[in-house]
């Protein structure tokens, strides 16, 4: 078996060392295929910028993540988690997206090294025929700080999506994908609602798992439709009203293997078949933190995408950086809560994507879910049979989305359950051996809470996610 | 990581090689593998073709074959029947409606993409040699299909058939088989060891898509490959997959995907007849239809892969809808493909066809059917299978936006080259049937403007091979631009 004898590893200061000398540089280049070496040509001025929708970039950069207890590497005394190279208050090293829509060109290049995981949330519009419009994403590739080494290409890789032509698929074998430095748009003309994901697809064993993961959903042509459900907003065209919903709730599930993220950052390789879930993610953060909030969000430029506020701090520039969650420093580039915030009577939709690579068993306890969709179909034959049905556990397996509504339960009274002016459910991975992080007490992972509130203590959804408060 | 990029696109390049060169390929392949991917593992670096020799020869597939009793290897019979197909099924026939099978347990050698080899136990087809999977066996609904089990290994062995009831051994009700003590030591009656033989008849009741695998020892043993593929077609017709107008597929475009795992330790310590503790069972390499990626795109009966007769590759023509083309139109296309996928691993696997969402229409050998013929069939991007499970999904490729270049083009700048990365199955154009510029020099091996779509195990981590990334089970839809077209 291998393991990772001292021998083996390269020193990351003397790596760096060896890799800014021109002569290594030169017969690396040589000996690389040649599809590689034209990417390290001095590029161009990146062509005029297409108008886009959405605007993401491919960086790497650093999240936090219970820093007890220590992960070591496998029979070794080095200890892996938190990585001693991560910057306070970060503790381990990703690759990400990061939504630089309304940023300028210099506060864009200020994002290098402050990827966020996951992804930035996206959601648009089922392509209406009668008035055709193309969703364009544009994706830019701003480097890796961290491993200047790895001068990987990117994509965008909208998993799920019916009929796409290689081009737009973001599947680097048979299409492009973007360099460093480089733009490329990807147009979508999404003609099936439901819940989607997203990767980069280069090297995707490694991206994917690094964080370039992300959710993202279309809404049905049916929306503003107030007949049938009285919100007018729906997860599906389903004719009936059946799937729809007063509150919606993106949960995406992915998972942070230590050892991958520490070798990433410390230019190793991970054996992937030593695979495992040291870390299951609920919107890119464990339980207890998947309870923390938001990051500020500025709710009007959040017209397809969570636009997380900048940093403007009194006197100086708006460097184009993430503002953490509030009191939150540390979740910095986590922005996305996962607390599930209803009122009596409320119909809520959960949206449930996994890029993990292990399969979750997501369970919410005290009250049914109904299955309406799974990868992005409604649930029906193709006879219109109604094929929906009631768990409390959905399996969920790498790569697959549900979609399931539930009906919140009456508000038990004065403070609620918990004292705290809500009635609390939990929603957690029943498969324990990889949701919990070896948490104190066995409460970790991939989990959060519903929280029940009494009718009229919260305001309308601005944008998913939103608890209303 | 570029590493294992380069790595990648290195198998990748000596893979074509192999397509548009067959003679050369098993050498050139051989040369290429072994070098740079060669691993330190202390897993057998045995050469499978010096387990032939040097004659490379295929397992081929005979058309009705008789009972034999050769337990020794001859001389592969070769068959015009259904060998040619470069992709898709290979059914292994019987004469219906009494199909009579042969099927000889016995070990051999597989590829890996990494370079190394595996020692397997597989059930070769009469008096074939070794083959792995074992051999796709076609019957129709209603025969009485006979499997006459022949052992030339060191231990006792079986064939399970789950999905089929009443299963006989030598005439009577197969039975689980137990020592005198009341121990469990077989699902089902076995063929002993070395040189022993039973013998499995049952009704192909219900029409659809069956594991049959050894239920002797069968933790060691299906994972060793003791298990194949069985297809029983429904008495509306081979292309249906059930009797369900509903159901019927273009013949040409029925792809299988059976899906496995190894852990080299495992079939080291078989291989040397070492006991091995099972706790101790990892698996390093994942496999579609018994090969790796890349090997898993190359044709069916690749002469580099002698012992590894099935590829993966889907290839495939536009779906046009009835009634929009006449049949006498060459792209007459009005039926969806099909692909059959089985699990034989350990755990589910979540297997994700790009663009390309499949419509699950029956599962283990059943349609997708309320009590009166409600269709409850569920389309899926992930077909998310679990152990021992079959799954029959049909699927339909259209162009959805007719992009051309002069009509209508997509409205993005393609980026120029220096602003690009491209890979090596991209033509240098958006388009369906188009080629572009790819530099002189560059690794394009696009052939005519047909496209690759990827399909993959969504457990990324099982798209490698023992730390060598995007390989396992990774194969790709080629679409072809319409015909007529410049395509070989």
């Amino acid at each position: 078996m291998r393991n990772h004898s001292s021998s083996m590893q390269l020193n990351r200061r003397n790596f760096l060392k060896m890799a800014g000398s021109a002569a290594l540089l030169t017969a690396g280049a040589t000996a690389m295929p040649g599809m590689l070496r034209r990417t390290l040509l001095p590029e161009a001025v990146a062509q005029a910028q297409s108008p886009y929708d959405l605007y993401y970039a491919g960086t790497d950069g650093w999240v936090y993540l219970p820093p007890t207890p220590q992960i070591f590497l496998p029979g070794t005394q080095t200890a892996i988690h938190p990585d001693p190279l991560a910057p306070a208050p970060f503790n381990t090293y990703i690759f990400g997206f990061r939504n630089v829509s309304a940023l300028t060109t210099e506060q864009k290049n200020n994002q290098k090294n402050k990827a966020q995981h996951n992804a930035p949330l996206f959601w648009l519009d089922q392509f209406n025929p009668s008035n055709p419009v193309d969703f364009r994403m544009q994706v830019t590739n701003i480097g890796l700080a961290l491993r200047p080494d790895l001068f990987d290409a990117h994509t965008l890789h909208w998993h799920g999506f019916r009929n796409v032509i290689p081009f737009f698929d973001g599947e680097p074998t048979g299409s492009i994908a973007v360099p460093t430095g480089a733009n490329f748009t990807y147009i979508y003309r999404p003609r099936d609602p439901g819940t989607y994901m997203f990767h980069c697809h280069v090297e995707d064993v490694e991206h994917v798992h690094m964080g370039m993961t992300g959710l993202v959903f279309v809404r049905p042509l049916q929306n503003g439709n107030t007949s049938l459900y009285a919100s007018g907003k729906y997860a599906y065209n389903d004719g009936d009203g059946s799937t729809g919903y007063d509150r919606e709730f993106a949960m995406f599930l992915s998972e942070v293997w230590a050892e991958s993220h520490w070798s990433d950052a410390h230019i190793q390789l991970p054996e992937w078949s030593d695979y495992r879930a040291d870390f299951a993610l609920l919107n890119g953060r464990v339980y207890p933190d998947t309870l923390a909030p938001n990051a500020p969000i500025d709710a009007g430029a959040s017209v397809h995408a969570l636009a997380v506020q900048t940093v403007n701090n009194p006197g100086q520039p708006d460097n184009g950086d993430l503002v953490p969650p509030p009191g939150r420093p540390e979740l910095q580039y986590q922005p996305h809560s996962s607390r599930i915030t209803c009122q009596p009577g409320e119909r809520v939709l959960l949206r449930f994507a996994n890029l993990g690579f292990k399969e979750s068993a997501i369970t919410l306890a005290g009250i049914q879910m109904r299955v309406i969709g799974r990868d992005a179909t409604l649930m029906r034959g193709r006879d219109g049979t109604d094929t929906s049905y009631e768990t409390d556990t959905i399996a969920i397996g790498a790569g697959e989305s549900y979609d399931v509504l539930f009906t919140t339960p009456p508000f038990s009274g004065g403070a609620g359950s918990t004292g705290l002016g809500y009635d609390s459910y939990l929603l957690y991975n029943r498969a324990y051996t990889r949701a919990n992080n070896l948490a104190a007490g066995g409460f970790g992972g991939q989990a959060t809470e519903v929280h029940v509130y009494p009718n009229g203590a919260l305001a309308a959804q601005q944008y998913p996610n939103d608890w209303g408060i | 990581m570029s590493k294992s990029r380069m790595k990648w696109m290195r198998l990748g390049l000596v893979l074509v090689l192999g397509l548009l060169l067959l003679s050369d390929a098993p050498k050139t392949y051989a040369i290429e593998a072994a070098g740079p991917t060669a691993q330190t593992d202390p897993v057998t670096q045995t050469d499978t073709n010096t387990t032939t020799g040097d004659t490379i020869y295929l397992p081929m597939i005979a058309a009705p074959v008789g009972q034999t009793t050769a337990a020794e290897p001859s001389t592969p019979v070769q068959s015009a029947a259904n060998t040619t197909n470069a992709v898709g099924i290979i059914c292994t026939y019987g004469a219906s409606p009494n199909p009579t099978f042969t099927l000889t347990a016995r070990d051999g050698y597989i590829t890996l993409p990494d370079g190394n080899t595996a020692y397997m136990w597989g059930y070769a087809e009469g008096s074939n040699s070794f083959q792995h999977p074992g051999p796709v066996l076609c019957v129709n609904e209603g025969d009485t299909v006979t499997v006459v089990l022949q052992n030339t290994l060191s231990e006792d062995v079986s064939i399970m058939f789950p999905g089929h009831e009443t299963v006989l051994a030598n005439g009577v009700q197969a039975q689980p088989q137990f020592d005198g003590g009341g121990n469990l030591t077989s699902l089902t009656n076995v063929a002993v060891a070395n040189g022993g033989s039973v013998t499995y008849s049952f009704v192909a009741g219900a029409p659809g898509t069956y594991l049959y695998e050894s239920g002797a020892n069968p933790r060691k043993q299906v994972s060793m490959g003791l298990f194949g593929a069985l297809i029983v077609r429904p008495s509306m017709g081979a292309d249906f997959a059930y009797n369900r107008a509903d159901s019927r597929f273009m013949p040409a475009e029925e792809f299988m995907v059976l899906l496995s795992e190894i852990d080299p330790y495992q079939h080291q310590a078989a291989e040397n007849g070492a006991p091995y503790n099972l706790n101790n069972y990892k698996p390093r390499y994942w496999l579609i239809n018994g090969r790796g990626f890349p090997d898993s795109i190359a044709d069916n009966f690749a002469p580099w892969l002698p012992t590894q007769p099935y590829g993966a590759l889907a290839r495939v023509h536009e779906f046009h809808p009835n009634e929009t083309l006449p049949p006498s139109d060459p792209n007459y296309h009005p039926y969806p493909g099909m692909i059959r996928y089985l699990n034989v691993g350990t755990e589910d696997y979540p297997f994700h066809p790009h663009g390309n969402n499949g419509l699950v229409i029956g599962r283990d050998g059943r349609a997708l059917e309320g009590a009166t013929g409600q269709d409850l069939s569920f389309e899926k991007f992930d077909i998310n299978i679990g152990p021992g499970q079959t799954w029959d999904v049909i699927f339909k490729w259209y162009d959805a936006e007719q992009y051309n270049a002069t009509t209508n083009p997509v409205p993005v700048t393609i980026p120029n080259l220096p602003n690009m990365v491209y890979g090596t199955f991209y033509g240098g154009s958006p388009y369906l049937g188009t080629t572009g510029a790819i530099p002189t020099g560059g690794e394009g091996l696009n052939q005519c403007g047909e496209f690759y779509i990827i399909s993959h195990n969504h457990a990324l981590y099982q798209i490698t091979s023992w730390g060598v990334n995007m390989t396992g089970p990774i194969t790709y839809l080629r679409v072809d631009p319409p015909l007529p077209n410049n395509c070989p």
